[in-house]
């Protein structure tokens, strides 16, 4: 076995790195591909065989409502990522190595805090009892409005949790563009604003890309943050599966929905495959 | 002109920071709902936290799991990784999708798939179903950063020790193994976290015995905002906290330059290591949440 | 938990393994080996009850399921949250949650018909019990009702007092809050809407969702437990809600600013149920048999303020605490019953349409 991998790739034949392969292989076709194959199935044949589930998500409004509303969620969080993200990567890139490493480790540690607590700091941050609410109140907001359940804090509290991505990816760009370009542009006369319109920007675009991507894509499926701080009337499409099976226990629209989630997510990322190739987004 | 931008910066960066902080003073309040500032401070929902079953048994089952999770994964993971990147052969590129494609699940899609098919194999509630499907959902990190690490390992030194007369066995043992330890690490490191963080499968599928502490914070932040929430939040931020600037406060101890951030690892392996790949950047998708 | 507690719990004599056990387990080396040592520290006799939480599970605990204990020896588990769809699931997983719960009258006609609860005919509890006692196969416990309560900080006016008040947004703006459950909201909504409460029955569903989409836009948050909407009136995310009473008045009593109307209470009733083929449905019978017995049930209606249904039950009630039931002689001729034998429509289809209603 040991040595099987350590003269690897001297060694004929394909047999060698699929008899390594094979444990992972078996368990990820009987752990995954299984799991997700029954997803499909169940689509089409709870209850009953056939497309029924799908025609019921084209026929009623509320799940194209869902979805619309869905997408609208994610591109806005995407969007509000890319315009705050941006600031920070551009700080982050333009400082000293110490300050740049601090602003990092802010970011890292953000980033493996759970979600769960992110979310529920923003309940403590929004909820009718904290500092914001108060600060609203102090600021002649009276009665102060309600933070809790709106669209408002979840797209938020969405926001918190998925800009380390965009900052990451963007910093990554960032910080491997050369400064002799931008001095040279600014000795050839260009104002620093032209300067960073039309040489700063183009060249940090594959970073707002991979972001802008990545955080549409994580956005699309989030289930917690929404079930627990959005509004009621703004479900997106993972709560909407959560209450298929939760309440009404129906495998067959569940399934039909996420397998339209999927593909959704699986048409994002072919497109940026295409366009950039995968390697790139997992960093 | 430049002052706009790094203001805004500085801005955001206030907004990373504020909700991870606030949970700190929050775990000591008095108040029994949420408010702030704390009417008053105390200990008592640390007490709670670390006398009620309905706690602890969460937390324990959280760091059996991932426990699992993390050596089912790394067990799995290392020969077909030692397989997709030193060998070329048919279906490399195959495999190669497959073993990252967990990754681009939408985690709500694969949880009605386990709470359907883990229930027809009687797996949910127990400990084992909920390490199978962490297991599926890690491999995928645990791969890119094996692979990551494993391509940028010089073969030279094996070879070198292989021409001195050492077998693969002692090779590998006292050679790749030692070199590689870092990335191990780091990729057992994901996966465990992949694992003690992960929620909405386990919402799904973790039942009264094998209820993990995500799913515990989830059912208690949507019933009633229990306060010792706060408490295990300031548990979980301090534990990240101390992960992260373990390796940085080593570091700067032993005089070494500063990296954008912590990174485990003996000096030997990270002239080793790939620059490329930085544990924390985002070489991950989780579409979880 | 400390080691008295523990020394207790285990009977002393087998106190220190367990103790060591413990610790072993604080040590990440012993931490794989947990699943077994949990299960075999839980061989003793177990029935898993699904309760609500908060001050519900508080007073079962200690009126019913302690007793039960002491007497059969039997520990009881509870597991929370109150989960119709969890019921269901069970039975068609075979890995039970819990064995036991409570179901209101909505939801009891739903699992009945779905067949994911035990039958009482053939149960132990087939005779002896009060008469029309059990209903849908469910064995009648308590009544409760769901009431309006407001912050009285927040609505100076003197709040809603019935629910077409409840309805009116230009009298009384603010927030509020429902339970997320389409078969107790439905009425709200008719009599919200001026239909008297002798002529709910049949429910005319359509108009009901009309009114109820007049206020919608004030609706933020659906409540679906008990300590949830508590915790939605105690931190003021909402103005006014419909709560079950007892949720009310223990907010009040704990000193907040928080007014009920008893008027149009609409009356809901608990039953107990055995989830279909359950392992252990010989205990839960017998614990359910012994949680309407007349004193506990009592002692349990006291302490949460739930009415009785087991009518030897007040003789255990003195007459003044009767006042704060649902059921009592003051507040019952202001409530209203839920009907859901003569409901008017199918009850799944209305839940169904409840939530999509909820959704868009």
């Amino acid at each position: 076995m040991l040595s099987v991998l350590n003269r690897g790739a001297a060694a004929p034949g394909a047999l060698k790195p699929w008899l390594l392969l094979l444990p992972l292989v078996l368990f990820l076709c009987a752990f995954f591909l299984v799991p997700l194959g029954q997803v499909a199935l169940m689509s089409v044949t709870e209850p009953e065989f056939g497309l029924g589930n799908y025609a019921h998500l084209t026929s009623d409004s509320l799940y194209l409502q869902v979805f619309i509303n869905t997408f609208l969620t994610a591109l806005g969080v995407a969007l509000c990522c890319l315009l705050l993200g941006y600031p920070l990567a551009y700080l982050m890139a333009q400082s000293s190595p110490r300050v740049a490493a601090l602003l990092m480790l802010l970011v890292t540690m953000s980033f493996w805090t759970s979600f769960l607590v992110r979310t529920y700091a923003w309940m403590v941050l929004l909820g009718n009892n904290g500092p914001i609410t108060a600060a609203l109140a102090f600021l002649g907001w009276n009665p102060p409005p309600h933070l809790l359940f709106t669209r408002l804090s979840s797209t938020l509290a969405m926001v918190h949790i998925l800009i380390p991505y965009m900052v990451m990816s963007l910093y990554s760009v960032m910080k491997r563009i050369d400064p002799a370009l931008l001095r040279a542009a600014e000795s050839l006369g260009a104002r620093p604003w032209s300067v960073f319109r039309q040489v700063y920007l183009p060249l940090s675009a594959p970073g707002m890309v991979n972001g802008a991507t990545l955080v549409f894509m994580i956005c699309l499926g989030f289930y917690v943050t929404p079930v627990l701080l959005g509004s009621p009337q703004e479900q997106m499409v993972a709560g909407l599966i959560g209450t298929q099976i939760e309440e009404f226990l129906d495998f067959g629209q569940a399934s039909a929905m996420a397998m339209v989630l999927l593909a959704s997510t699986m048409i994002v990322l072919t497109v940026y495959h295409r366009r950039f190739g995968l390697d790139r987004l997992w960093g | 002109m430049k002052l706009l931008p790094k203001l805004l910066g500085v801005l955001v960066a206030a907004f990373i920071a504020a909700p991870l902080f606030i949970v700190v003073p929050m775990s000591f309040s008095t108040a029994p709902s949420l408010e702030f500032p704390p009417p008053g401070y105390w200990l008592g929902y640390y007490a709670a936290y670390f006398t009620d079953e309905r706690w602890t048994q969460p937390t324990i089952n959280s760091l059996i799991i991932a426990f699992g999770t993390m050596a089912l994964t790394m067990l799995l993971v290392t020969p077909a990784t030692f397989a997709v990147v030193r060998h070329r052969f048919f279906g490399r590129g195959l495999a190669n999708l497959m073993l990252t494609m967990p990754m681009a699940m939408p985690h709500i899609v694969l949880a009605i798939g386990y709470y359907s098919y883990l229930g027809d194999l009687r797996l949910t509630q127990t400990h084992l179903g909920v390490i199978i499907a962490h297991t599926a959902l890690s491999v995928p990190v645990a791969f890119l950063i094996l692979s990551a690490n494993l391509k940028g390992f010089d073969r030279n030194l094996e070879r070198a020790a292989m021409s001195l007369g050492a077998t693969p066995l002692r090779t590998f043992w006292h050679v790749t193994l030692p070199v590689l330890r870092p990335g191990f690490a780091i990729s057992a490191l994901f996966a465990f976290i992949q694992s003690f963080d992960e929620t909405v499968v386990a919402i799904f599928i973790s039942g009264r015995e094998s209820e993990t502490l995500p799913r515990k914070m989830f059912e208690s932040i949507r019933m009633q905002a229990d306060p010792v929430i706060s408490v295990v939040s300031t548990l979980l931020f301090a534990a990240v906290a101390l992960v992260i600037l373990a390796p940085v406060v080593w570091k700067a101890v032993r005089k070494r330059p500063n990296r954008d951030c912590a990174r485990g690892g003996t000096p030997a392996a990270k002239d080793a290591a790939p620059q490329d790949v930085n544990p924390c950047a985002p070489s991950r998708v989780q579409l979880e949440a | 938990m400390s080691e008295d507690v523990e020394k207790a719990a285990d009977g002393g004599a087998c106190a220190l393994p367990r103790r060591s056990v413990l610790k072993l387990a604080a040590g990440a080396a012993g931490v794989m080996a947990m699943p077994a040592i949990i299960s075999s520290a839980r061989a003793a006799e177990v029935l898993y009850v699904n309760t609500w939480g908060g001050s519900w599970e508080k007073a079962a605990s200690k009126h019913l399921f302690e007793p039960f204990t002491k007497e059969t020896g039997v520990e009881i588990r509870t597991v929370s949250p109150v989960s119709f769809a969890k019921l269901a699931a069970q039975v068609r997983s075979g890995v039970y949650e819990f064995d036991v719960t409570t179901l209101g009258g909505g939801d009891i006609v739903r699992a009945n018909a779905a067949k994911i609860i035990e039958p009482v005919t053939g149960s132990p509890l087939a005779s002896g019990l009060w008469k029309n006692a059990v209903f849908e196969n469910g064995v009648s416990s308590h009544a409760f009702s769901t009431l309006i309560a407001y912050r009285k900080d927040r609505l100076t006016n003197g709040g809603p007092q019935n629910w077409a008040d409840f309805w009116n947004r230009k009298d009384f703006p603010g927030a509020r809050s429902l339970q997320r459950y389409g078969a107790r909201v439905l009425p709200l909504a008719l009599m919200a809407d001026g239909v008297p409460k002798e002529k709910l029955y049949p429910l005319d569903t359509d108009r009901a969702f009309r009114a109820l989409d007049r206020i919608k836009p004030d609706l933020r948050v659906w409540w679906t437990q008990g300590q949830q909407s508590q915790q939605l009136l105690r931190d003021g995310e909402v103005d006014m809600i419909g709560i079950w009473h007892g949720r009310a008045l223990e907010l009040i009593d704990q000193g907040h600013p928080i007014g009920i109307s008893w008027n149009q209470a609409q009356i809901d009733r608990a039953y107990w149920v055995v989830s279909k083929n359950t392992p252990r449905r010989e205990i839960a019978w017998k614990f359910i048999q012994s949680a309407v017995q007349p004193e506990r049930l009592a002692g349990f209606c006291r302490e949460a303020l739930y009415g009785p249904l087991n009518p030897s039950a007040f003789d255990f009630i003195p007459k003044e605490e009767a006042d704060r039931m649902p059921t009592g002689p003051q507040n019952y001729p202001l409530a209203v019953e839920q009907n859901v034998e003569d409901f008017g429509d199918n009850l799944q289809k209305v839940t169904q349409r409840f939530e999509q209603w909820i959704a868009t």
